[in-house]
This record gives C-alpha cells, sequence and structure tokens, in this order.
C-alpha cells in the first residue's frame, strides 16, 4: 500500500518535473527566437564564444609557458616566431595576452555574480518589506553610490593587499548598488499583483514569497544586468591591475598594460605592448554589452519592439 | 605594507624602532582605532582637517591649490564637451533611426563605452606625443619653459591639456549618446510631437520646443548621477598624462597611506556629489513646470 502511493507520488513528481523542465524549455526557445533576431547580441556571443575557448585553450595554445622569461630579447618587435613582441623580462607578450583573458573572463563573472547576489537579495528585501528596512537599505545604497566606487576599490584593494581573492571582493561589494535599486523598483510593481496577495492569503510566509514568487519574476531582468554587471567588472579589474593592485601571481590585460607603462614602454613608442592587452578588454567588454543590451531588449517590456 | 604609513621604515634596519614608535605617536596613529575615529570627527566640525602625513602640510592647504584649479578645468570642460558632442550625435541618430549612421554612431559609442579610459590614453599618447611629437607626453605645463605672457602660458597650458581631455571626452560620449538616443526617440513618439508635425510646424521648431524641451530632464539627472563616475575617469587619466590634479593626488594618497589627506579628498568627493545633485533638483523645476517643491 505505502510502496504503492510512494510510487505513484513518485510518478506525480517526475511528470511535475517534465513539465517545469518542458516549460523552462519553451521559455527559453522563445528567448532564443528573439535573441538570436537581434544581429548585435549574436556577434557578442560569438565574440564571447572566441574568448572562451582561448581562456580555457590558454595553456594548449600558447607557445611559451605564462612565466617565461627571456624567450626574446627585451622589447623586441613583432616577428612570425614572437606575433605580439615582448616584454621588458624578454616574455612572449603573445602568450601573456592568451593568459591574461582566464583572469579577466573569471574575476567578470564571479564578481558579477556575487555583486548581483547581493544587489538582488538587498533588492527584493527593501521592494517587499517596504518601511523603516526599505529607507535604511535604500540609505545604504544610497551612500555607496555617492561616492565614485573605484576611489573605494583603490583604498580597499590596497589595504586588503594585492590578491586574486581579494580583488573580486572589492569589486563585488562595490559594484552592487545600482542592482539593488533596479531590482527594488521592479518588486515594488511586482508586489502588487493579485497572486501575491493569493500567495499571503493561503498563509505563505514573506521568505517563501520573496524566494517562490517575486525572485522568478525580477530573475529575467537580474540575468540582463548581471551581463551588463560582468562588463563594468572586467574594466575595474583593469583599472586595479593597471594601478599595480592587481595580483602579481597572475597575468591579466590590466597587469600587462601596467607593466607597459612602468617600464617606459609608451615614452618609448613600443606600441605592440600597449595595443593588443586593451583590445582584448575592449572587445571582451564589448562582447558582454552586446549581449546585456540585447537581453534587456528582450526583458525590458519598454524596450520590447512591436 | 597594507594600513599603517610607517611600516615603510621596517625596510630600513638602521632605523631604531623607537624612531617608528615615536613617529606613530606623533601621527596620532597609538590611539585605539575607535578613538582615532571620534577624534577624526570631533575635529572635521571643527573645520579641522590635521596635517598630511606625506607632505607634512595642512591637507586644506594642499587640496584647496593649483591640483583643485587643474582638475576642474580638465573634468568641467570634459564634461560640457561631452554633452555637447553627444546631443549632436544623438539628435542625428534620432532623426534618422535605423540610418547607416545611426547604426554607425551606435557603434562607436558602444565601443567608446568598452574601452578603459586608461588604455585610451596610452594610444593617445603613443600615436600624438611619441609618433608624431605634437604634443607633450605629460604634466600640466612645460616647467623648464618661460612664459612670456598670459597668453603664452595659457596656450602651453591648453597644449597639454588636449590629450587628456580627448580621452576624458570619449569616454564618456558613449553613455551620453545611448541614453539621448534613446530619449529623444521616446519623445518623439509621443503624440504631441505628432500633432506638431500634423500642424504643419517645421522640423526645427518640433525638435527645439517639443523635444529638446522634455528631454531636458533625463538629461539632468544623467549628467549629475555620472559626476561620481567622471571622478573615477579622473583618477586614472591624470595618472597616465601626469596631470597635477586631485585625482593624481588621491592615488598617491592611497600609494603612501596619507590618511588625512584621504578623508579630506573624500569630503570633497562628497560634497561636490551632494551639491550637483542638489543643483539637478533646483534645475528639474526650472525646466519642468510640472515640477514643484513645497
Amino acid at each position: 500500500m505505502s510502496g504503492k502511493s510512494s510510487r505513484r507520488s513518485r510518478v506525480v513528481r517526475t511528470s511535475a518535473i517534465k513539465e517545469t523542465v518542458a516549460d523552462l524549455k519553451k521559455t527559453l526557445e522563445e528567448y532564443w527566437v528573439l535573441f538570436s533576431g537581434n544581429m548585435l547580441g549574436v556577434t557578442g556571443l560569438l565574440m564571447l564564444g572566441i574568448f572562451v575557448i582561448i581562456a580555457v585553450a590558454a595553456p594548449y595554445l600558447a607557445p611559451y609557458g605564462e612565466w617565461e622569461m627571456g624567450v626574446c630579447k627585451p622589447f623586441e618587435p613583432p616577428s612570425s616566431i614572437h606575433l605580439f613582441g615582448c616584454d621588458e623580462l624578454g616574455r612572449d607578450l603573445f602568450t601573456l595576452f592568451l593568459y591574461g583573458t582566464r583572469v579577466s573572463l573569471i574575476v567578470g563573472i564571479v564578481a558579477a555574480l556575487i555583486s548581483t547576489m547581493i544587489g538582488g537579495t538587498i533588492g527584493i528585501v527593501a521592494g517587499y518589506t517596504g518601511g523603516k528596512i526599505d529607507s535604511l537599505l535604500m540609505r545604504i545604497t544610497d551612500t555607496f553610490l555617492s561616492i565614485p566606487a573605484i576611489v573605494l576599490m583603490i583604498i580597499l584593494a590596497a589595504l586588503l593587499g594585492p590578491s586574486f581573492i581579494n580583488i573580486i571582493i572589492v569589486i563585488a561589494i562595490l559594484t552592487w548598488p545600482p542592482i539593488a535599486r533596479i531590482v527594488r523598483s521592479q518588486v515594488l510593481s511586482v508586489k502588487e499583483y493579485p497572486y501575491i496577495e493569493a500567495a499571503r492569503a493561503v498563509g505563505a510566509g514573506s521568505l517563501r514569497i520573496m524566494s517562490k514568487h517575486i525572485l522568478p519574476n525580477v530573475m529575467p531582468i537580474l540575468f540582463a544586468n548581471m551581463i551588463l554587471q560582468i562588463s563594468n567588472a572586467i574594466i575595474a579589474e583593469a583599472a586595479l591591475s593597471f594601478l599595480g593592485l592587481g595580483d602579481p601571481h597572475t597575468t591579466s590585460w590590466g597587469m600587462i598594460l601596467h607593466y607597459a607603462h612602468v617600464s617606459g614602454a609608451i615614452a618609448a613608442g613600443y606600441w605592440w605592448y600597449v595595443i593588443p592587452p586593451g583590445l582584448g578588454i575592449l572587445f571582451l567588454v564589448l562582447s558582454f554589452v552586446l549581449i546585456g543590451y540585447a537581453l534587456d531588449e528582450i526583458v525590458n517590456p519598454r524596450l520590447r519592439r512591436a | 605594507m597594507p594600513g599603517d604609513p610607517t611600516a615603510i621604515l621596517l625596510l630600513n634596519p638602521r632605523i631604531p624602532p623607537e624612531t617608528r614608535l615615536l613617529l606613530r605617536e606623533r601621527l596620532g596613529l597609538d590611539e585605539p582605532l575607535h578613538l582615532q575615529y571620534f577624534i577624526f570627527i570631533k575635529n572635521f566640525f571643527m573645520g579641522e582637517f590635521g596635517y598630511s602625513f606625506h607632505y607634512g602640510r595642512p591637507v586644506t592647504e594642499i587640496i584647496l591649490s593649483r591640483k583643485m584649479f587643474n582638475t576642474i578645468t580638465l573634468v568641467g570642460s570634459s564634461v560640457v564637451l561631452a554633452i555637447v558632442i553627444a546631443l549632436l550625435m544623438a539628435l542625428i541618430a534620432a532623426r534618422r533611426r535605423g540610418s547607416r549612421s545611426d547604426a554607425g554612431l551606435l557603434v562607436f559609442s558602444l565601443a567608446t563605452y568598452s574601452m578603459p579610459v586608461f588604455w585610451l590614453g596610452m594610444l593617445l599618447l603613443l600615436a600624438f606625443s611619441v609618433h608624431l611629437g605634437l604634443f607633450p607626453l605629460g604634466g600640466t605645463i612645460s616647467a623648464t619653459k618661460v612664459h612670456e605672457s598670459t597668453l603664452d602660458y595659457i596656450s602651453d597650458y591648453l597644449w597639454h591639456m588636449t590629450l587628456p581631455l580627448i580621452a576624458l571626452v570619449l569616454i564618456q560620449i558613449g553613455y551620453n549618446f545611448l541614453i539621448m538616443r534613446n530619449t529623444l526617440i521616446d519623445i518623439s513618439m509621443e503624440d504631441y510631437v505628432t500633432v506638431a508635425h500634423a500642424k504643419g510646424l517645421p522640423e526645427k521648431i518640433v525638435m527645439r520646443k517639443y523635444v529638446l524641451r522634455n528631454a531636458m530632464l533625463p538629461f539632468v539627472t544623467i549628467v549629475a548621477l555620472q559626476l561620481a563616475g567622471i571622478f573615477t575617469g579622473a583618477v586614472l587619466t591624470e595618472t597616465i598624462f601626469s596631470w597635477d590634479g586631485l585625482g593624481l593626488l588621491l592615488y598617491e594618497a592611497v600609494t603612501t597611506r596619507d590618511y588625512p589627506l584621504l578623508q579630506g579628498l573624500f569630503m570633497l568627493i562628497a560634497s561636490a556629489f551632494l551639491v550637483a545633485n542638489y543643483i539637478a533638483d533646483i534645475l528639474y523645476a526650472i525646466l519642468d513646470p510640472r515640477v514643484r517643491y513645497r
């Protein structure tokens, strides 16, 4: 008897899961149709794909090791052997460029993920609870917004010391305020929907309503903004590394530019030292911006064209 | 040496530890942290910002000097130029929405928006200073040159300012353009604009009196909100071009752990932000008769 009922409930559960998966697939397919119609968005996705391949395959693509010095003369110009030339320590700049992709991608994505989670949580709680908690959270958000993030980043990064993890933390805890604002304004309208009232009438607690009913509704906007946030995080990492606050044990594009600046490569006119890492940042950021705007146009009904 | 500005003394073994302790006492760093904070608050309300650890001069004297003038000149003119240029671009793009020039301007602004300002600065230096030799490599004025007249001095100053100004303007244009273009397009679709067209008003009048007038509000908001971001750009730009301003000063204050100077700079930045928002609020009321403050 009990075995039978549990089997039935399992059948019910699996069919429910199947339904959810099918629903999700359908939504994703709908989004994909909209997204693939957006030429800029697809371009961004292709560009991102190339960068991901470079990042994953860096050790196989790179002709030299990340820390291999003296493989060529200091500041050797580009040639068929050293595509991007060499730095002041005789390291192959092409190799450094390939490895730099990894740091930018990882820092960008992880920092944006954390900052979206912080911003999302604060936005939802502030928007849903309202009242004093809302005012308090929003004043904190305003305080963060009113100080130039990079200034705080420079100070925090300098005080915490240069490390890969610290850079991610510093960027994450200083870039969430805009997300909190956007999510809060969205939540304010979502919470007035009848089904939220219905959920409350059935006796659902605040935590349940926020996580089960409000979160799914702000999810698309949250996701689109996270993608845009990644581009901000990549630029922030590059800026911090450029100022010499990055992790000296990793190679990033900002770090290459830092060494170019410090070693006097600009005054000497060594353009090959400066141009590739900057183009890397530019195109990686651009790919996320393009994807982000395409997504924003899909999930933000005000921007959707009929 | 995270945190402690006197830690640098540890590098030299010939300096006795007593010297460091004495220095810590003189700088007020031997007090417990919370006490240091209360002392800071008290001094702040008495208008006393303390002495810079690094320069040994009063913080207010260091900040309110040529450095402030240099930063305001550079950042201020970049903001104005970026607004004017972006507005002209947005007018072209919005009028021919979907055309080739619209797409071109969009791609251009997205590209400049995605560019790190310090890299842009490096490129400008490489191209115009090193290869073409048209502009100086950095600084605000030619140190060795004897200026014969005020005009000579001003032209030398502007000559030094050109490249940093271009860099700062270019990174602001992208964002300004995107917002302005979308606002203009939004407003062009309003019913009252259609009515104005239907009345047979010339395009120029419709643009100026109907569309632009109503677009002013969002423009003011972005400019006010952008101020914090522009200062970020100023820190990096001034570092690259060794422009002797507050941005460079801030970077140096961080690297030397000059706390009083940092506190002073923070106060200045925060108040600048507050003042900008206050001015924006007043401008709303002037620009839009619907906005009323009681």
